[in-house]
């Protein structure tokens, strides 16, 4: 430590710190443009300029480190004459449009000019004029503001892993831009919106929509995927305008994905329900709840005494909210319906039993970027879950072994130590030659419940290095993404995993569902586990058969079958089928307008109070950030109402803090009993490798109802849209097809019509068939056979 | 996404142009590989007839393993890199302050008379361009002026017309 | 005493009442300052703040901007602003609203305004016959801006030299 002054405050700071850190840290104000704490160090605004004793010339605070016994000025005489001049010259090009700028009001160069500038200026001569470019649908530009303080071309380069902004040009005709223009790649893009002190990028959605000052901000969080993200919606009146992220150093840092930013124009869809809607001789009529309510009380009663309360299925999504979860499930056992489940599109439930309390991480989310080795297992990280790809990319940097095993190609913004790709039929017996390695390795004996898979299981050279690599790791970690989650023999590929991390020392992390798997689990939204995640003696159906049983009745909460499940041909059909079918959604579309009986609007998670908790265990509650549009409302509110109509004991609830709480109570008081994950595997049955296969992905802007209705998200580069099959070159000549053509597909007894995109990043015998999208929703299993014929 | 494409650019680079970046690779340590961008730009423009085509861009970044907006952002800084077609012959006639006080003016005047063509343009046959560059630190003997790899100094209108007619 | 005879002499001679008349005289030929209102009116200051307009330019392109000052500093919140980017991508309002019962002719709008756009003309004799008739909205002023165009720009000149 050393001791410095700083505006005759004595104060000690780490060697080698800049004085800007130093000075935001004692709260001593430096104006500054392009020095941002998560971003290196580029000194090129030169607005931080203090004096330091001694040292002949103002120099930069941000590029300044500190020495011991330094004496720094940041108000003196020279000092201010200095950062004067500075913001003199910073303005010399910086168009005087204020009223027209979407900044003004929430501006750093407004802010720091009023501050620090002058109050007229002396630059009576032209100013130059820059052409705006075009960065796609998530990002506005204005580049006549741009001051060149590069936050977002080094944004690019450090955090968003995908450079594509740059410094074109020098001296005066300096530029920012891409040189070839294109739409941003990047899913973080739009932090780029933050960083810009200037209106130089501004958001496109919300272009000229508003003013910083009319706004208000609300606390939330974010309800898209397993982290998180702390963000503030920003509310006029009672319109959500747009969302920004909120500082948490424990989970988002100081980022948002664009998908949390931009979902917000879900929530102004046009197919919102705002009124409770009954089928009359086949058509949707307006009622009032209680009629709604009547109906569907009536109808459940009906299905239950005719054919009993098993033929009633339960489904929710995996981004309701704790205390919905919580009330559904309390509902549906306490009419002896076990059939709950919010596992929509996993398939292999087989290891249920064995499984821990809930998804998680098994680490906080900030040690991930600490490992010293990350085993991505079917992860595309940095598409499913953006923020987490980021803390692996962090990890990555700092010279972690990044190694992936997947079922095709993802194109990582980070270095990878290696990268296998194989046929779906062949991802369990990789990771399986793997974990055989690591057991040959340290010389134990296999454990009995994986024995009779790995006994067949011949070891290769890759097997054994990513093993070893395992094992001599300091800090490994397993990570399952959404293709080890979604692959028909998830239960073995979790068993070995775990296997596989217990034998070398690593951690296992389950990067789950949407933005509440681990609160559905706690809640009790499972189908053989109550809540705290307390094992039942009725065990009910899971998601995918209740689909397949075709049940009589379901009580589907904010799901959309043919969408969201892994199965849609087999979901829609037996909605399409049921007697009686409410729908607890936020819109009506797709199926459900077509096939459902009673639509109870609720509304989307910015007008409803409730809880999320994310893959690290963090219990995070939001309020709601405006008033519940038309006649919809909170979901917890409808189930309540449900709960005593059907003359439930305990729905006299007031808030959902109150939910929350009893919640609290149950798992403080039960105890889990802890999950061993040594699901007992039999002998696993290979398919051949040589037949064509369907891989399913849900593109980052399709995996729940409130991105898949934002338009400026399917707009973006990386939204993975339109609905095409994707194959690599060799079987596209292989099928005499290229770019654009149309193919049909065909699962089953369903087949479709797709536009083919030739893409050598899929294996050979296998086609990405993406879900999330109603083109595709007729297919069946996500990852089964399926064939291509030239249409 | 274009981060782990396989380069399909590589193709465009001539083999002799490899072997000499190949050259100033190994100058670099493993790490610093981007070092070697300016030495690898200088000769893919040699190998294009003096100019840099964006796909000769991309294949530099490609064959660098660098993102292509660095390799952008090089080729537009420096003015000896030309990103449209050029004549034979690149005159650079240097406008920094020495010069200028040496009268560099009437030097251009004389070039743009005789060629016909204003500063920073092609004469039509594609043989000569003019083009105005920064200090080429010979500031001893301004004004001057650079054809290809010789810089020719003092300069006198007279002396112009010898240079020129020189040139094939 | 001579208080006395001079007040039974003043009384005598109905000396206040002719002083009372000659007042009543003089004022009953004296120059007459009564306006025939409503085909005379009196005249009013340049600063006069009355009814609201937005100007125009002499291309026709309105000057509003959206910017939201005028919203912002109104301290009655009488105005209400919408705004969009047009098709061509200039900021401009979709609606906006003066709801002349809160308005308290402060002249902030006015002064807060970067491009001379909301103004407050001289008009000053408007009524309301129906309920809604109060909220002025942007083609209403437009129109007042329109009618006013003249009186609205020479105003502003007069006036020019203390701003």
């Amino acid at each position: 430590m050393v001791k410095i002054e700083i505006d005759g405050k004595q104060v000690e700071a780490e060697p080698g710190s800049m004085i800007i850190e130093v000075a935001d840290r004692e709260g001593v104000h430096i104006p500054r443009f392009c020095y941002h704490r998560k971003l290196s160090i580029a000194a090129n605004c030169r607005m931080c300029i203090v004096e330091v004793e001694k040292m002949g010339k103002p120099v930069p605070a941000c590029a300044t480190p500190v020495t011991d016994g330094m004496c720094v000025f940041t108000k003196s005489e020279k000092a201010r004459a200095s950062q004067k001049a500075v913001m003199e010259f910073l303005l010399i090009n910086h168009p005087l449009d204020c009223p027209i700028c979407d900044q003004g009001g929430e501006c750093e160069l407004q802010d720091v000019s009023l501050g620090f500038g002058q109050d007229i200026s002396r630059f009576a001569e032209g100013k130059r004029a820059v052409k705006d470019k075009n960065l796609g649908p998530l990002v506005a530009t204005d580049m006549t503001r741009c001051i060149h303080c590069t936050r977002c071309v080094r944004f690019g380069q450090e955090i968003a892993g995908v450079p594509e902004l740059g410094l074109i040009g020098r001296g005066e005709n300096t530029e920012i831009g891409m040189y070839i223009e294109h739409s941003m790649a990047s899913e973080l893009s739009g932090n780029i919106i933050d960083l810009c002190p200037v209106g130089a990028l501004t958001s496109k959605p919300f272009r000229f929509a508003a003013r910083a000052w009319e706004l208000r901000a609300h606390a939330s969080i974010a309800a898209h995927d397993c982290v998180g993200s702390n963000i503030y919606l920003h509310t006029r009146c009672s319109e959500i305008m747009r969302a920004v992220p909120n500082d948490n150093e424990a989970i988002n840092e100081t980022w948002i994905s664009d998908r949390d930013r931009y979902s917000y124009q879900g929530f102004a869809s046009d197919e919102r329900v705002t009124r409770p809607l009954l089928r009359k001789e086949g058509k949707w009529q307006d009622a009032d709840w209680q009629t709604a309510f009547q109906v569907t009380v009536d109808s459940l009663k009906k299905v239950i005494a005719e054919h009993g309360a098993d033929q009633v299925g339960v489904i929710l999504s995996p981004n309701a909210t704790l205390e919905e979860h919580y009330l559904l499930q309390k509902l549906a056992r306490a009419l002896d319906c076990h059939n709950i489940d919010h596992r929509l599109r996993e398939t292999d439930f087989s290891d249920q039993a064995s499984l821990s309390q809930y998804p998680s991480l098994g680490m906080p989310i900030t040690k991930l970027e600490k490992q010293d080795m990350i085993f991505l297992l079917g992860a595309n990280i940095q598409h499913e879950q953006p923020l987490l790809g980021h803390r692996v990319r962090k990890a990555s940097l700092q010279g972690a072994n990044v190694t992936a095993l997947s079922v095709m190609q993802h194109a990582y913004n980070f270095s990878l130590n290696s990268q296998q790709v194989v046929h779906p039929t062949a991802f369990v017996n990789a990771l399986a030659a793997i974990t055989k390695a690591a057991y040959q390795h340290a010389n134990v004996q296999v454990p009995a419940h994986i024995a009779a898979v790995l006994e067949t299981i011949d070891v290769d050279v890759t097997a054994q290095q990513i093993a070893e690599q395992l094992k001599d790791a300091d800090k490994a970690s397993i990570i399952l993404g959404n293709t080890a989650l979604y692959h028909p023999q998830a239960a073995y590929v979790r068993t070995l995993a775990h296997a596989l991390a217990q034998q070398t020392g690593a951690s296992v992390g389950t990067v789950s569902d949407g933005a509440n798997s681990a609160g559905a689990c706690l809640a009790g939204s499972l189908p053989h586990r109550g809540p705290a995640g307390i094992t039942q003696n009725n065990t009910g159906l899971d998601t995918q058969a209740m689909f397949a049983a075709g049940l009589k009745a379901y009580v589907l909460f904010n799901v959309e079958p043919e969408l969201d499940c892994a199965n849609p041909g087999v979901a829609s059909e037996a909605v399409a089928k049921a007697d009686f079918v409410v729908a607890m959604n936020p819109y009506n579309a797709g199926i459900l307008a077509q096939y459902g009986n009673v639509i109870l609007p609720i509304v989307p998670v910015s007008e409803t109070s409730g809880t999320f908790i994310n893959i690290e265990g963090i219990w995070q509650h939001f309020a709601a950030a405006t008033v519940a549009q038309g006649q919809a409302r909170p979901g917890w509110k409808v189930l309540r109402v449900l709960g005593n109509l059907l003359e439930i004991e305990g729905f006299n609830y007031v808030s959902s803090q109150e939910v929350c709480d009893e919640i609290r109570e149950i798992i403080n008081t039960q105890n889990f009993t802890s999950a061993d994950n040594e699901h007992m595997l039999v002998r696993l049955e290979t398919a051949s490798s040589e037949t064509l296969w369907r891989i399913t992905q849900w593109p980052i802007y399709r995996v729940d109802n409130v991105v898949r209705r934002a338009p400026a998200l399917q707009a973006a580069a990386s939204s993975g849209g339109p609905a095409a099959v994707h194959f690599n070159r060799h079987l596209a000549d292989k099928l005499q097809l290229t770019d654009g053509d149309t193919a049909i597909v065909k699962q089953g007894d369903e087949q479709i019509r797709l536009k083919v995109a030739v893409n050598n990043a899929i294996p050979n015998h296998c086609a990405l068939v993406p879900g999330g999208f109603s083109e595709t929703a007729n297919l069946l299993d996500s990852f089964a056979e399926l064939t291509i014929v030239r249409s | 996404m274009a981060l782990q494409q396989l380069s399909q650019t590589a193709d465009l680079l001539s083999e002799a142009s490899r072997a000499k970046i190949d050259m100033w690779l190994k100058k670099y340590p493993a790490e610093q590989q981007r070092s070697a961008v300016i030495p690898a730009l200088h000769i893919v423009q040699e190998q294009n007839q003096g100019w840099l085509t964006t796909e000769l861009l991309d294949a530099v970044a490609d064959y660098l393993a660098l993102p292509k907006i660095a390799v952008y952002e090089v080729a537009n800084f420096y003015s000896m890199f030309e990103l449209s077609p050029v004549g034979r012959h690149k005159i650079c006639v240097c406008s920094s302050i020495s010069c200028m006080l040496c009268d560099n003016e009437s030097i251009m005047q004389h070039l743009e008379k005789r060629l016909g063509i204003k500063m920073d343009e092609t004469t039509q046959d594609g043989k000569f361009t003019l083009k105005r560059v920064e200090c080429l630190a010979a500031c001893r003997n301004a004004p001057v002026l650079q054809i290809g790899h010789q810089y020719h100094e003092n300069l006198t209108p007279e002396k112009i017309d010898a240079i020129l007619d020189g040139l094939e | 005493m001579l208080k006395r005879i001079q007040f039974y002499l003043k009384s005598f001679f109905l000396w206040e009442l002719l002083q009372g008349l000659c007042l009543t005289g003089r004022y009953l030929f004296k120059r007459k300052i009564t306006v025939q209102f409503p085909e005379e009116k009196t005249p009013s200051s340049a600063r006069f703040r009355g009814l609201h307009a937005l100007r125009r330019y002499p291309n026709g392109e309105e000057r509003c901007i959206a910017c939201k000052l005028c919203e912002a500093v109104c301290p009655a919140l009488a105005i209400t602003i919408e705004s969009e980017p047009r098709e061509d991508g200039s900021r401009r309002t979709t609606r906006y609203d003066i709801d002349l019962f809160k308005c308290i002719y402060c002249g902030f709008c006015e002064e807060s305004c970067p491009v001379d756009s909301i103004v407050e003309t001289g008009e000053m004799h408007y009524h309301f016959e129906n309920r809604g008739e109060n909220i002025m909205t942007k083609q209403k002023l437009l129109a007042i801006g329109d009618e006013f165009e003249k009186q609205i720009a020479e105003a502003r000149s007069e006036d020019a030299l203390f701003r």
